[in-house]
């Protein structure tokens, strides 16, 4: 399956990251080898089986409503690397 | 307007009323707080966190479901939805794309318009960004905050009706205790989806997010319709988009628009299990549901009171309630009172919801003219504050009224021997009905304002014309 480079660009805009151009030379070629290896897949037949949308088999696993032991602001804060007014400061959006 | 038919369709999302967030057991309540103050690891989405789902918003989901006509699935699931913005520290929302817990539902409003509901998804909120010169500021208190997204078929057709529903959800989500409902501060907000056409064929179609208030939704479908309206009118075409609404203005606005179409990248995701009901748990989770606002409606059609006064009886289901217990407990006439003492007041403040004994007290002594309506008024707020024993107030505040007319009369004579009466007396015998308002007046002030000013007017016809 051909993987275009305007398909990489995407998407790495969706990823967040950037990419230099030869690195989406590359990638468009890694990626339609990725592709096509899992499209292997699609030749079997799946119907009626259920999807796995977990491996564990658990169900209903869940906490009653009640405030419990956590770090703190200051603790939380130290992490990020820049802080202001008690808030993460990041670089400027909308 | 004319020949366009307008086609709203409503999204609504309610904060549910828990004390933790939906997959952290960090406190949930952020009005007012300090920034960041309530956010724990698993909020702040540090790496190898595990969230654990809320029992309780499984609980409220269950009852919005049945709040709504809804059934709650047998299982449903959670999903990552995938963006980058900094009010999403994880790089996605945990949602309900494909599996929710609430399924398709109905509301049928007041005035006869039946609004199918699609579903109604678990979510959590995101962080709150504020923007300065050349950076932004990340508080996620209400990072993780739970949600239910309400989301109804296009079946509303004027502005109106898209107040009123958005009206109908809010007392459904308060009645049921889904939510505390509080809509300054974000408890319930808005997305709607308006378009219009000529045809069987729907329009294109306009979204206009976050409103959180009834009349800026009203607004909103008011002036989009008459937007588009001139478009299509003057030969145009309507662009599908999202508006901003600027309230001040009273207008909406284009927002720019993404250069790609949104893709999300929707995975089941893997950190919760699903949420599996047995008909028996459901049952359960909804046990002990309060009366909804039509089965109040249904009970108050008798009282025959005025639409206003019934909206404002059922903005609250304390009111409700209230007004339903003095129904039962001693029928038509006293809650008929109740009601429209209600409605009369402005609800501003804290008030404190009378017991249903005290109502039905001061129901009685109206009736039986012990206290004219001006008492009653006086005696009502008393109860409102949080004074009890409607009785004791009356006798405390002397404004038990007399009906002796023997008493009443006595007073009348010597007024009426009061030289300065004579004018007024000869004004009524002349015809001047009005002179005697002045007579009433001088007998309620002689007898303390204790005299029964009906009897009083009747005593004094009876004497001098």
């Amino acid at each position: 399956m051909k993987i275009t480079r305007e398909e990489v660009r995407r998407l790495a805009e969706l990823s967040n990251i950037f990419l230099a151009d030869e690195e989406i030379d590359y990638l468009s070629g890694d990626l339609e080898k990725i592709v096509d290896y899992i499209s292997e897949l699609s030749e079997l037949d799946t119907v009626g089986v259920e999807p796995t949308y977990q491996v564990t088999g658990l169900e209903n696993v869940w906490q009653a409503d009640e405030v419990g032991e956590h770090l703190t602001r200051e603790e939380l804060l130290a992490l990020a690397p820049a802080v202001r007014d008690n808030c993460v400061k990041v670089p400027k959006v909308l | 307007m004319g020949k366009y038919v307008p086609t709203i369709g409503i999204e609504c999302h309610v904060q549910l009323a828990t004390k933790t967030k939906l997959f952290s057991r960090t406190d949930n309540d952020a009005r007012q707080a300090e920034p960041n103050s309530k956010v724990s690891e698993i909020d702040f989405a540090l790496p190898g966190m595990l969230p654990y789902l809320n029992e309780e918003a499984v609980r409220l989901a269950a009852r919005a479901a049945k709040a709504l006509n809804a059934k709650v699935a047998n299982v449903s699931r959670f999903d990552r939805k995938h963006y980058f913005y900094p009010d999403l520290t994880k790089g996605y929302q945990i949602s309900q794309m494909y599996q929710p817990t609430i399924l398709a539902g109905l509301v049928e409003l007041h005035g006869g318009v039946k609004v199918r509901i699609n579903h109604a998804h678990l979510e959590e909120d995101a962080g709150k960004l504020t923007h300065h010169d050349n950076h932004s500021l990340v508080d996620l208190n209400r990072a993780g905050t739970p949600l239910i997204e309400i989301v109804s078929e296009p079946d509303i057709h004027s502005a109106a009706d898209a107040r009123i529903f958005a009206e109908e959800l809010h007392k459904l989500m308060t009645f049921a205790e889904v939510t505390h409902g509080d809509l300054y501060h974000g408890n319930m907000r808005f997305d709607v989806n308006v378009s219009i056409s000529d045809s069987d064929k729907l329009g294109v179609r306009t979204e206009i997010k976050n409103l959180n208030s009834f009349r800026s939704v009203e607004a909103v479908v008011a002036y989009e319709i008459k937007r588009q309206t001139e478009i299509l009118e003057s030969g145009g075409k309507v662009v599908q988009e999202t508006r901003g609404w600027l309230d001040d203005q009273g207008v909406t606005t284009s927002q720019r628009s993404k250069e790609n179409a949104e893709d999300y990248r929707y995975m089941p995701d893997p950190d919760i299990p699903p949420i599996v009901l047995s008909k028996e748990k459901i049952a359960d989770l909804q046990k002990d549901f309060p009366k909804m606002p039509a089965q109040y409606r249904q009970e108050f059609k008798d009282l025959k009171v005025d639409s206003s006064v019934l909206n404002v009886i059922l903005s609250n289901q304390e009111t409700a309630e209230a007004v339903s217990q003095v129904l039962s407990s001693s029928g038509l006439e006293p809650a008929k009172k109740i009601a429209n003492m209600f409605a009369g007041l402005s609800f501003e403040g804290d008030i404190k919801i009378p017991e249903t004994a005290d109502l039905v007290e001061l129901a009685k002594m109206l009736s039986s003219s012990e206290i004219n309506s001006n008492a009653g008024d006086v005696i009502f707020k008393e109860l409102l504050g949080g004074t009890k024993n409607a009785r004791k107030i009356a006798t405390d505040k002397n404004l038990i009224q007399s009906n002796d007319e023997d008493e009443i009369t006595e007073i009348i004579d010597q007024v009426l021997r009061d030289p300065a009466a004579q004018q007024a007396v000869d004004d009524v015998k002349s015809g001047n009905d009005k002179a005697i308002g002045f007579l009433v007046g001088q007998v309620m002030k002689a007898s303390k304002g204790q005299a029964n000013p009906g009897i009083v007017q009747k005593i004094i016809r009876q004497k001098i014309v």
